[in-house]
């Protein structure tokens, strides 16, 4: 047992858009957990927080002053996409952008790059405060576009929301509400926390109170594209398999055929979301566990609405520093992905495996909105070396899919590991001694 | 048994260890999830087409897979052949 005294080694973080692997299946766990001990075994079958799916109902005419009285006392009714007057209760819809932009549309016909007004480049100059004259009292309200969209006049309670597309690209296309209220996010955190308890950090458990959970509204690109892409490499197709020597000398040998392996796939992807916030869009998990909030994607991304400040009553913001071309790479990195992925079933006769060893990638065509996504977000900021690290735990706010990294107390985790290694070697060695 | 006498038994418990401290770290941290936007995309694609042609026979090699079989690592980048694109 000489080789656990420290930690194993973390596996390096490996390029751009980490985790570079494709992730495991959901629920899936690397160890059988019934050969567990149990304490350990009932924590990891304990159920998972349930996803939910939502369907928006239909969306029409939204103004951001009550169609009814004139009113700016608006509000998104909880748990709905529908707004509602705070003064005279009148409730209404947004309209879906996927009907009035026509997107989802007409994704074989792309060309070039098509950009909604919300998605231009952000202004170098662009200023993230945005005042606002009062119309009922004359005073001065601002709005810091970095973390909010709305603000309230503290003389005559006019509620203001950044609603023009001021051209700095700080205002989004659209935003998809919330769906999921807090009471939900709070029960969906404390399950997930639950299932993780035992080798949890001490000062995590003791400060944990999901009841701080915020909402944000987290900025994405939504982009739709046509592509083609072309893959070569070599395949190998096992034609006999045989052993040669006797007892202990006894070996597996095998032949094959070598293929050259030649792929072409043309697609179309609709509404594949990138992290418009180069800070969120940063997966290393060495330094942040942003990947936790890549993990809760995707969103019902059609039932999104125009741009209302009106939907941000109430929950925070975070502002877009990516524009369509810093984006790019990322973009193509995911469409060879996804041919990759589209190509994998016609290389099933290659039972033995194939190597990819060249990929090209023709984009034809995109179409790109920016968006605000619901986010509810409970973070934890662990101390240490380089300032630590800010664990976060996720809930997408319309499906209500849950992840999460809870801090670990190591000596209690490799304790453990410790003990059921030795447990195994025993074994070993009653084996092997009676041989 | 097999050719060494089964000692390789004696990594049981420090794989055992290892393995186990992994699987709970992950379990806990989660770093080795992201979305799954290959199969949580919608993707149309139109019947892949290509090509296989022989090229070679490989003879009494002891390795189940073919040497860098990456079939299934979608995100690990290859070569990239640049083409033009509009
Ligand atoms: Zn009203
Ligand atoms: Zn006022």
């Amino acid at each position: 047992m000489s080789n656990s005294a420290s930690p194993p080694p973390v596996p390096p973080y490996t390029g751009p858009g980490s985790p570079q692997d494709v992730p495991p299946p959901p629920g899936s766990f690397p160890i059988d957990p019934a050969s567990l001990p149990p304490p350990i075994r009932d924590e990891l079958l304990a159920p998972d927080p349930v996803a939910i799916d939502t369907s928006a109902a239909e969306l029409k005419d939204g103004l951001n002053r009550c169609p009814k009285c004139g009113a700016t006392d608006i509000k998104q009714k909880p748990g709905s996409d529908l707004l509602i007057c705070l003064y005279c209760r009148n409730e209404w819809h947004a309209q879906r952008v996927e009907e009035e932009f026509g997107l989802g549309e007409g994704l074989d016909q792309l060309e070039g790059t098509v950009i909604a007004s919300g998605a231009r480049d952000i202004a170098a100059d662009a200023a993230s405060v945005m005042t606002f004259k009062c119309t009922g009292c004359g005073a001065e309200v601002t709005v810091n576009t970095e973390n909010a969209m709305t603000a309230r006049c503290h003389w005559c309670r006019h509620v203001f929301g950044v609603n023009e597309q001021v051209a700095n690209g700080a205002v989004p296309d659209a935003v998809l509400p919330f769906h999921i209220k807090k009471d939900d996010a709070v029960a969906r955190i404390r399950q997930f926390v639950d299932k993780r308890r035992m080798f949890a950090l001490k000062a995590f458990k003791e400060q944990f109170t999901p009841e701080n959970v915020i909402g944000v509204y987290l900025p994405y690109m939504i982009v739709d594209g046509k592509a083609s892409a072309d893959v070569s490499g070599h395949g190998e197709i096992l034609t006999r398999t045989y052993t040669q020597g006797s007892g202990d000398k006894k070996k597996t040998y095998y032949d094959a055929d070598v293929y050259q392996v030649e792929r072409h796939v043309d697609f179309t992807v609709d509404d594949l979301p990138l992290e418009s916030s180069s800070e969120r869009g940063n997966l290393d998990t060495g330094t942040n566990t942003n990947n936790i909030i890549n993990t809760i994607l995707p969103f019902d991304t059609k039932n999104a609405v125009k741009w209302n400040a009106s939907y941000l009553s109430g929950f925070s913001s975070e502002k877009r520093d990516s524009g369509v071309e810093q984006l790019r790479p990322r973009l193509e990195n995911q469409l060879l992905s996804i041919a990759r992925a589209q190509v994998e079933a016609s290389t099933s006769r290659y039972d033995r495996g194939v190597r990819w060893e060249q990929e090209g990638l023709s984009v034809h065509g995109t179409r790109w909105v920016s968006m605000y996504l619901p986010v509810w977000l409970y973070s934890y900021h662990q101390p240490g070396s380089n300032g630590g690290m800010l664990h976060y735990i996720a809930v997408n706010g319309r499906t209500g899919e849950t992840m999460g990294s809870v801090p670990v107390q190591q000596w209690k985790l490799l304790l453990a590991a410790l003990t059921v290694g030795s447990v195994l070697e025993t074994i070993a060695l009653m084996i092997v001694g009676n041989t | 048994m097999s050719d060494d006498g089964g000692l390789w038994l004696l990594l049981l418990g420090p794989a055992g260890a290892t393995g186990l401290y992994w699987a709970l770290y992950r379990y806990y941290r989660n770093t080795d999830k992201s979305h799954d936007f290959e199969h949580e995309t919608a993707v149309e694609a139109k019947p892949v087409t290509g090509s296989d042609r022989k090229v070679d026979e490989v003879r009494g090699t002891q390795e189940t897979r073919i040497d860098g079989d990456n079939v299934r690592a979608y995100r690990k980048r290859v070569t990239r052949i640049r083409r033009n694109s509009s």
